[in-house]
């Protein structure tokens, strides 16, 4: 077992330095069957997502890869519950396009079968999910023009009484306009569904600033969620980091200095929301170049105020840990889950050079941050045994063994995927559990099946634990599937859902060790049992 | 080391006020051989803790998930919320150690989260229990942790069924001829536990406490030292949960080990099991023999089965079935392993041991408006009903008066006929009985004792 200290003092913060402590998972890296490579020139400094979704209705995460100029590709889970990660390449699949830069599934028809909204350098792409991993190109049917942006952001809603989402595309820079690339940002869209579903036309949602980022979320709970919109300050002139006011009837607005938001510019790359300060209303990491930030409402939930966090917490992550090299970091994917299942939350992200910025690290290894109990995070990367150099983007941590321990497959720029099996104490050979666990899906009529928009609350003892539903955020990387919590050592848990519509559901009792769906109007919840 | 009373003896220092320190690794455990290991287990039992070896909780609650407590200004040994003990022996005495006790040491147990620093004895803030006796403690948790796997492969089986005809399959659940209720698998691997019947919605078989809520000694034992004691163990309590060594801020780090709760669990697991006493007049036994037969046709039999079959009496600890928080089988490279005295006890044609149990290590509801005592707690106890209670183990009942969950029944009697809900009808088949007839199963019930 290793055990990380928290050691990091901020020069020149008068904040205290973080001191907790924390036990590092050990990851394992595993082959798995995956050969790829997300490569390409400029147009693919960015992006390299990876979609995880459960493609063929198993309960195991299957994986959809971005490729670049290579062939995207997608690869079926085989993984004994368990036991080594293992997963089968589809072949033939009309999903194998080249020049994805990433992906984002959901179920946009209400079919109860994900989709997939495919980003693209070029004409982006909707694909209807026919099951068994089977998907047919929908753009068409549904009515919906890819374009032929340079797409690197996905986000959606579900408006109140509506069956298809409403969907935001976050587009880079106009590669094409005059003087591009820099002061050249392309317009985001922003489609809304028909009423009978499908849609029309998009609705250019202007002033955009080469958005790399974007995430529909309850930043107060008022249960409509805003568009938070992370944008790249390397390209834009007079840009800022964005969120706007989607009504459902009239123009979007975006909130401004009046309402109480502050100008945020950096390097934004991507977004991941989790409640880390336990008040109920979920905070933002966004990654940069150089310090990632942590935005906490500093007002409650009365406007639209955030300040940061991360230095205070520890989660700037803004230098490399290991290599040697002590140039500022460059943050790409982060992700939010509790990788040793202790009942604090945990960050992974992504790093990795642009392509050669000399400025920035060039060996600047994927931090792991652990949380720790008193509210700070301690880099665990090395103890994990996750360091490697390659220049990463996109990333899943998902429970691929469904053994209750997440793990982990990142995307790289040139160098192939990797894959890491989170082996909790123990090593290769053998898994060590960590603490205790739950994880949820849900379930509800109506379009929004999955309830996208939902807050699911864990009560355990004196915590309660709390994760928004949605789809979107991080970098060029979506994920649908099962809800994780770690509990620490909770033997059971009291559960509620508050529905996209508003309504609370009750308090369901649910044991943690296991996987469980909430059907809304059930008292009970529905436990699960891995195949195999 | 320990003398017999909990103080110091030799390894100390003279006038040396703690009575269990140093504690005991894991490691150190698996090297000391089971006399020894049993032995330091009843060192710990009889010890009465001091503020030397970790004893009160200022800054914690009494709760099983680590919880701070709220500014309390209580008392560091108080009645109601705790810390209410300064020794395991303290209420498990009657008539050895490790047996149950008198209703002076009832406890006052509370979920203890948020409104665990309770000071009233107000049932609306906490349920007063009885000192259940220990004695046979080993043989419940193995037949419980066989019950539990027999139970989860037929969960198994029935799920592959599903899968692999694409159909839902409803499987009755039994397991040592006791019946657990319906599941339903749907084909893709979601399950229907409406129909589950006295069992958790994870079929796991928790035989300890008066509600069916702890799968193992070792769970217990932890969650007592710290509600009863204030003695934390670290593998619940420690930095891994909390981060930090001295989560109650006595100013103790690191109370209890691994290896001391090995050694705990070695020592209750191996108190023998009661057994039955038959009187020594002729006329006496006959009588009893007689009452266990009313005890059958009564229908007292159908929920306090006068025996389980057990495989196997090989002990292992840690349990398989632990969560986190309490040491786990993965844990250890090998788990520690001594056998269970059961030379005792009859055997059936397949070889199996029948533990006299006088359970089914199941819940049932047993109170109901007719006969409502038994659902006199206000708070229903980790997602168990207020009416429903494991089926108590009947095995020593001749030693463990007063009877009922707070031990508030002087006789055996007054328990049987406030049995409602499930035990309704054989109370009334009971009741049915002349006088003769009742005193003969009371006096076949007091013939199950704990052995002194």
């Amino acid at each position: 077992m290793k055990r990380v200290l928290g050691t990091l003092i901020l020069i020149g913060t008068a904040t205290a330095p973080a001191s907790g402590t924390a036990d590092a998972p050990r990851y394992v890296a595993e082959a798995a069957g995956i050969e790829h490579v997300y490569d390409g020139g400029w147009e693919y400094f960015v992006g390299g997502g990876v979609a995880t979704l459960d493609c063929d209705s198993d309960g195991r995460a299957d994986v959809y890869l971005a490729g670049g100029t290579n062939a995207a590709a997608l690869y079926r889970n085989v993984t004994k519950a368990g036991g080594a990660i293992r997963f089968e390449k589809m072949e033939a699949s009309p999903l194998a396009m080249n020049n994805v830069t990433g992906a984002y599934p959901l179920d946009v028809d209400g079919d109860g079968i994900l989709d997939l909204a495919v980003l693209r350098v070029g004409e982006n792409q909707l694909f209807k999910g026919l099951g068994n991993c089977r998907f047919e190109a929908a753009n068409t049917a549904w009515g919906f023009q890819g374009g032929n942006d340079w797409t690197t952001a996905f986000t959606v809603r579900w408006d109140k009484g509506r069956k298809w989402p409403t969907m935001f595309f976050g587009n880079y820079v106009d590669r094409d306009a005059p003087g591009a690339p820099f002061g050249t940002c392309a317009a985001n869209q922003l489609w809304q569904p028909r009423a009978e579903g499908g849609y029309t036309q998009p609705f250019k949602l202007e002033p955009s600033y080469c958005t790399l980022s974007a995430l529909f979320t309850d930043w107060n709970r008022n249960g409509t969620p805003d568009l938070r919109v992370s944008n790249d300050r390397q390209y834009y002139r007079g840009g800022q980091e964005q969120l706007w006011r989607v009504a459902e009837a009239g123009p979007p607005k975006l909130y401004g200095r009046r309402d109480g938001w502050r100008k945020l510019r950096i390097w934004g790359m991507g977004i991941a929301s989790a409640d880390v300060t336990g008040d109920g209303y979920p905070d933002y990491l966004l990654t940069s170049m150089g310090d990632n930030k942590l935005r906490v409402l500093t007002n409650r939930s009365e406007k639209p105020q955030f300040g940061d966090e991360a230095g205070r917490r520890n989660m700037t992550a803004h230098r490399p840990y290991a290599g040697g090299d002590i140039l500022p970091s460059t943050g790409w994917h982060p992700e939010f889950k509790d990788v040793n299942n202790d009942g604090n939350i945990d960050l992974f992200i992504t790093k990795g050079n642009v392509e050669a910025m000399k400025d920035f690290a060039a060996r600047d290894p994927n931090s792991l941050l652990l949380g720790t109990g008193d509210g700070s995070f301690v880099e665990a990367g090395k103890a994990a045994g996750i360091v490697t150099y390659a220049k990463a983007r996109g990333a899943s941590l998902a429970d691929f063994n469904l053994d209750g321990l997440p793990d982990l497959l990142v995307v790289n720029r040139r160098v192939p995927v990797e894959v890491w099996r989170n082996a909790g104490l123990g090593d290769a050979k053998r898994t060590v559990p960590m603490g205790n666990w739950l994880q949820l899906k849900l379930k509800q009529p109506g379009g929004n099946m999955n309830a996208i928009g939902a807050w699911v609350e864990v009560r355990v003892g004196t915590r309660t634990l709390t994760q928004e539903v949605t789809v979107g955020g991080g970098h060029a990387s979506g994920h649908h599937g099962w809800l994780h919590f770690g509990v620490g050592t909770a033997e059971r848990a009291r559960v509620r859902i508050h529905w996209p519509d508003g309504e609370w559901g009750p308090w369901l009792r649910v044991y943690t060790n296991q996987f469980a769906r909430v059907v809304r109007g059930s008292t009970l919840v529905q436990p699960w049992l891995p195949p195999g | 080391m320990l003398s017999s009373q909990g103080q110091a003896e030799s390894g100390m220092r003279f006038g040396e006020e703690s009575t269990v320190r140093p504690t005991l690794s894991q490691a150190d455990a698996e090297k000391l051989g089971t006399k020894a290991l049993i032995e330091r287990g009843r060192q710990l039992f009889v010890a009465k803790f001091t503020v030397g070896d970790g004893a009160g909780r200022p800054g914690a609650t009494g709760a099983i998930v680590p919880t701070r407590a709220a500014n309390s200004d209580l008392p560091p040994f108080f009645r109601t919320a705790g810390a209410d003990s300064n020794a395991c022996r303290g209420c498990h005495n009657d008539p050895v150690p490790g047996g149950a006790g008198d209703f002076v040491s009832n406890a006052f147990v509370s979920e203890g989260f948020s409104d665990a620093d309770f000071d009233t004895v107000d049932p609306q803030f906490s349920n007063e229990r009885g000192t259940p006796a220990l004695n046979g403690a080993g043989l419940v948790e193995l037949l419980a942790r066989e019950m539990t796997h027999e139970l989860r492969a037929q969960r198994r089986r029935a799920a592959a069924d599903a899968r692999a005809t694409g159909k839902s399959v409803a499987v009755d659940l039994t397991s040592k001829g006791i019946s657990f209720g319906r599941l339903v698998i749907e084909a893709d691997g979601y399950m229907d536990v409406s129909g589950l019947d006295g069992v958790d919605q994870d079929l796991l078989i928790r035989p300890f406490s008066q509600k069916g809520v702890f799968t193992s000694i070792r769970q217990f034992t932890i969650n007592a030292l710290n509600a009863h004691h204030g003695m934390q163990a670290v593998e619940r309590f420690g930095e891994r949960y909390t981060g930090t060594s001295d989560f109650d801020a006595d100013g103790v780090a690191n109370e209890l080990d691994a290896g001391d709760l090995t050694a705990l669990v070695a020592f209750q697991a191996t108190l023998p099991a009661p057994a039955q006493v038959r009187p020594e007049s002729a006329d006496n036994a006959a009588l009893a023999d007689e009452g266990r037969k009313l005890f059958d046709r009564v229908g007292c039999a159908a929920c306090h089965v006068p025996a389980l079959p057990l495989e196997s009496a090989t002990f292992t600890e840690p349990s398989p079935f632990n969560p986190a928080g309490n040491l786990r089988a993965a844990d250890v490279i090998e788990p520690v392993r001594f056998q269970l005295d059961v030379s005792g006890l009859a055997r059936d044609k397949h070889g199996r041991v029948l533990v006299p149990v006088y359970s089914d290590l199941k819940r049932h509801v047993i109170a109901d408006g007719e006969r409502p005592h038994f659902a006199n707690e206000l708070l229903s106890q980790r997602f168990v009903n207020r009416d429903e209670f494991l089926t108590a183990r009947l095995w020593g009942a001749g030693s463990t008066a007063p009877y009922g969950h707070r031990g508030d029944l002087t006789t055996l009697r007054e328990a049987i006929v406030n049995h409602g809900g499930g035990g309704g009808a054989s109370r009334r088949a009971f009741e049915a009985l002349g006088e003769t007839e009742q005193r003969k199963i009371v006096g076949f019930l007091q013939t199950l004792r704990i052995v002194e």
